[in-house]
């Protein structure tokens, strides 16, 4: 070999050692822009400390690959525009390792589009719209992984056992937002498969809480069921406002905001018989909730929400693939997600070949003496669900 | 979805909407002092109210005492903040064209709302104290929003009988009318600016205490109510201060008999085409207002 | 005269570095770059009218906003690429403009003030219910496309029209006789010019840098919704800048983009719980003690030229 050859291989194999060497030093970083202000500023903060507590479980471990695990995380102000540059910032500027997913529907679905662009896989615990998945051929996406039930099966639960109980009408009503919407939308197909009959579907506008026009009108059609597509303080005021209404069909359920401890405090006995639907509920049969929720009380001070849970799990399943991929390389690791069987404190994970989430399942719940009793799907029930609703008047 | 409106329909949007509307009114009218008496436009409004629901809130919940009952204490803790934030900040705007008042308003709001996120955190919260209605033939008067509305025409009509009778309330309609003139008649302008934003934030408070029994309380809450209020304003005349009632009970029925043939989400819609179209065909409001 | 010289030469140097600047920047650095230039853009136009005219444009957004839709809907539904469409945008928002200055220009001060922000959410609204075509409370989503160089150079074009625009207009008559109305309008009616049409040809004006970024920024995000681009939060921001930098000149409104939009940046990365709460203290700051803006203070200080 020539002197210059010999320098040369030197040189490379001392770049190769310094980049291996610096490799294996530093920590893998993980970005993530959460809304940890603005609207959805409570719920990011859940999935913000999902993810922390995440960080803390895999690096008392040993870590991820040998190293140490560190998140980096800016605040998107719960605005998608903001969480597009945050993200740029996050691959081009801070070169982090990998990112994990934001919090929402549509800011999900603005930061797709980067971690695309990078070809950066980004599992997204916190998003619930099909569309963001599933898209048309020359859409395609093909680094975002779901982990979550769609929206469209939110008030799945709530149809099917109305259905199986012989109602007939179903009077759909939702916010008009991304995620109400798809519930929306979902519902009707659902109801509409089960040989129903939607009589009655309005939107309204986001931050309304005066339903008494659109509830007039619902009661005047007198439904069976009620299905809304709601958050929370919608879901607030139209309970009582069904009340002051008189409106008492036989079920009635609602989505998002349905589930948080503060729906029963505030309402107290007017959420009694309401059904919600969740993604997870710490007392489901799924390995390692108790410790999670144990450790995750102890950690932050309050009790976890879905949220909290989705954004751990998510976590914990982007590690078992980096894991098994050995890499972060993200087209193996891609691979590794692409074919991944696991359950987690979450419930379980397995995605098509969209990264569509195929496997977790909700379950829908009910107030039942000021403690949500899981009554739907039949196999995780522990007990009936209280049916019909009793009329207000005889409450 | 089109549904068929029977007249008992129509009754119980009607009334859903003059209950609702004496709130908007009592609101806005603290906007319209502000406006009339110092030309600002405040922006800062719908935050005032929010804080009024969050003292009402703690209030209750740490001392367990009926929230009717804390809507003075609300009201008087909001008219210290107001003259506060008029002492140190607004009194610098008063004469700037409106784009300071605009700016700075707007600032203050922000400033308010993160400070809320803050010291609150974004939790909701809600008081559950009175739910359920009182049922006259085919309409059903929601209880809360009844009291609220009982409550709300009270603090207005008294604020009326106080803007006429009293001689402070006097001064003020003076300063409102003219400035130059209140200030040649020996009345302390200062003082008047100071005492409007303060009863102004005082009757914003009043509006605050009285949702929280029926909405959810988080820091943004606030926001819409300023919209509505500019609203009011604009309907029934900026400066004119009965105008405001009539607005309020306006936008109120508006919303509620929109939202009954239309969809709810149309009912937006339609309430800001109103105040778009009454701008430009009768600007100083439908019971005539200020010019400028 | 040299100092002339030594300022233009400067300018060029710093266009031909923005120019050349997505070579050597990261994705974030060229992003970022490009929201700046949208910013001038805004600022820029905000100025055009308000600063201008004396005319305060509450909802300024609202141009910003139809662009956005207009152009996503043309590149989304239609298949226009994208650089048409950025101009159909801005086309949508001048007449948008005509068609709400004609009646809202008559109305004085607080009222002009109102009726644009009641304009901006009537036209969020009605976005959201013509679902059909908007896309609705679901937002929009636009074919993947990467094309963020092109269109940082789209952006930087419509940056420098602006600035060059404002520059042309304040050393014209027509400009000269926009600040008349400002200063003093009935004064103005009676020397005999034409208020009414001045002022709308300067809202004209104002509508088309909005309506052409705002395409470009929905073709840059690749996904919009009604919410996010119709804040009022935009709207007080683009005026925020142009205070800021000095009003009714021509380099205020970049200055004012360029600092608080770095500021922000900064700020968001340090301090995140708390920026909502330091923004708003930027912004009673500069009402308080800068209302004539960074270069209005020198403009009267060290008497620097008018058209600056």
């Amino acid at each position: 070999m020539t002197t210059k050859a010999l320098g040369a291989v030197i040189a490379a194999m001392a770049v190769l050692v310094g980049g291996l060497a610096a490799q294996a030093q530093g920590p893998i970083r993980i970005g993530a822009s959460l809304s940890l202000t603005g609207t959805y500023a409570k719920l990011g903060k859940n999935q913000h400390e999902g993810y922390k507590l995440c960080e803390k479980d895999l690096n008392a471990k040993g870590g991820l690959l040998g190293r140490k695990v560190e998140f980096v995380v800016y605040d998107d102000q719960s605005t998608p525009a903001t969480a597009v540059r945050l993200y740029e910032k996050l691959i081009t500027e801070d070169m982090v390792d990998g990112v994990m997913g934001p919090y929402s529907s549509p800011v999900t679905e603005a930061s797709a589009n980067v971690t695309e662009k990078y070809k950066k896989v980004m599992v997204a615990p916190l998003a619930a719209t099909t569309s963001i998945f599933k898209r048309p051929p020359d859409k395609k996406r093909y680094y975002v992984f779901m982990v979550i039930s769609p929206a469209e099966v939110y008030l799945e639960g709530l149809i099917d056992m109305a259905a199986k109980r012989g109602l007939k009408t179903v009077a759909v009503v939702n916010e008009d937002t991304l995620f109400s919407k798809a519930a929306a939308a979902g519902a009707v197909d659902i109801v509409k498969k089960k040989g129903m009959q939607v009589v009655f579907q309005e939107a309204y506008p986001k931050g309304n809480t005066d339903f008494a026009a659109l509830l007039t009108k619902v009661k005047s059609l007198n439904p069976d069921v009620i299905a809304a597509a709601t958050y929370f303080d919608d879901a607030v005021a139209l309970t009582r406002q069904m009340r002051e209404l008189d409106v008492s069909p036989k079920a009635y359920g609602v989505t998002v905001g349905g589930d948080l401890p503060e729906f029963y405090d505030t309402l107290k006995a007017n959420a009694e018989y309401v059904y919600g639907a969740t993604q997870w509920e710490h007392v489901l049969p799924y390995p390692g909730n108790n410790e999670f929720f144990g450790a995750y009380k102890k950690e932050f001070g309050h009790e976890p929400s879905y949220h909290s849970a989705a954004g751990y799990a998510g976590c914990l399943i982007y590690a078992e693939a980096v894991k098994r991929a050995g890499t972060l390389d993200a087209d193996r690791v891609r691979e590794q997600l692409l074919k991944l069987e696991m359950r987690t404190v979450f419930g379980d994970y397995k995605v098509d070949q969209d990264g569509f989430q195929v496997a977790h399942r909700m379950v829908t719940f009910q107030w039942q003496e000021g403690k949500k009793v899981v009554v739907w799907p039949d196999e995780m029930a522990p007990a009936k669900p209280r049916f019909p609703t009793p009329p207000w008047n005889q409450r | 979805m089109n549904v068929f409106v029977t007249p008992a329909m129509l009754a119980q949007v009607v009334v859903s909407g003059i209950l609702s509307g004496a709130l908007y009114a009592m609101v806005a009218l603290g906007l319209a002092l502000i406006f009339g008496v110092m030309r600002i436009i405040n922006v800062a409004h719908g935050p005032l109210l929010m804080l009024g629901a969050y003292t009402t809130y703690f209030l209750y919940s740490a001392l367990g005492l009926n929230p009717y009952l804390t809507v003075p204490v609300s009201m008087l803790v909001l008219f210290a903040v107001g003259v506060l934030l008029e002492r140190t900040l607004v009194f610098r705007v008063v004469d700037a064209p409106e784009l300071s008042s605009l700016l700075l308003t707007f600032g203050i709001s922000i400033a308010l709302v993160n400070l809320a996120q803050l010291l609150f955190t974004s939790d909701l919260r809600s008081v559950e104290y009175l739910t359920g209605s009182w049922v006259v033939g085919p309409v059903a008067l929601s209880k809360p929003r009844l009291v609220a509305f009982v409550f709300a025409g009270a603090l207005t009509g008294l604020a009326f009988l106080f803007l006429r009778r009293t001689k402070l309330g006097k001064a003020i309609r003076a300063t409102s009318q003219s400035r130059e003139v209140a200030m040649v008649c020996g009345i302390d302008v200062q003082r008047i600016h100071l005492i409007t934003f303060g009863l102004a934030a005082a009757l914003a408070a009043a509006g605050g205490a009285l949702i929280a029994v029926i909405v959810a309380i988080q820091p943004e809450m606030g926001q819409i109510w300023t919209f509505k209020s500019f609203l009011v304003i604009v309907l029934g005349g900026a400066g004119n201060y009965p105008g405001a009632l009539l607005g309020g009970i306006l936008l109120g029925l508006i919303e509620q008999v929109a939202s009954l043939f239309l969809t709810t989400q149309l009912s937006e819609v339609v309430a800001y085409v109103l105040l778009v179209v009454v701008l430009l065909v009768r600007p100083t409001g439908l019971l005539g207002g200020r010019e400028t | 005269m040299i100092r002339r010289r030594a300022a233009l030469a400067a300018l060029a140097a710093v266009v031909a570095g923005l120019a050349a600047y997505p070579g050597f920047a990261s994705g974030y650095g060229v992003r970022a770059t490009l929201q700046i230039f949208m910013w001038i853009v805004l600022a820029g136009s905000w100025n055009l009218i308000s600063g201008l005219t004396g005319y305060v444009s509450f909802g300024h957004v609202a141009f910003f906003g139809a662009g956005a839709y207009t152009g996503a809907i043309l590149v989304a539904k239609v298949g226009w690429p994208w650089l048409p469409a950025a101009l159909a945008g801005g086309v949508a928002a001048v007449l948008l403009a005509l068609v709400i200055g004609y009646p809202c220009l008559r109305l004085k001060g607080p009222y002009f003030a109102i009726a644009l922000l009641g304009l901006n959410e009537v036209l969020r609204a009605l976005v959201s219910y013509f679902e059909g075509l908007t896309g609705g409370g679901n937002g929009l989503s636009l074919p993947t496309l990467d094309a963020t160089i092109p269109i940082y150079y789209a952006m930087g074009a419509s940056a420098a029209s602006v600035t060059l625009g404002t520059y042309v207009i304040i050393t014209s008559r027509f400009g000269l006789r926009l600040m008349t109305i400002r200063e003093d309008e009935v004064a103005s009616e009676a020397m005999g010019i034409d208020t009414a049409r001045h002022k709308l040809y300067a809202f004209l004006l104002s509508a088309a840098g909005p309506g052409i970024v705002g395409a470009l920024t929905a073709r840059d995000q690749g996904y919009i919704e009604p919410i996010s681009v119709f804040p009022l939060a935009t709207t007080i921001t683009m005026i925020v800048m142009v205070l800021l930098g000095g009003k009714g000149t021509v380099w205020g409104p970049v200055l004012g983009a360029v600092v608080l939009f770095v500021a922000q940046e900064v700020v968001w990365t340090r301090y995140p719980y708390v920026h909502p709460l330091l923004f708003g203290a930027i912004i009673v700051a500069v009402v308080l003690l800068m209302p004539r803006g960074v270069l209005g203070l020198l403009q009267s200080r060290y008497r620097l030229p008018r058209t600056i």
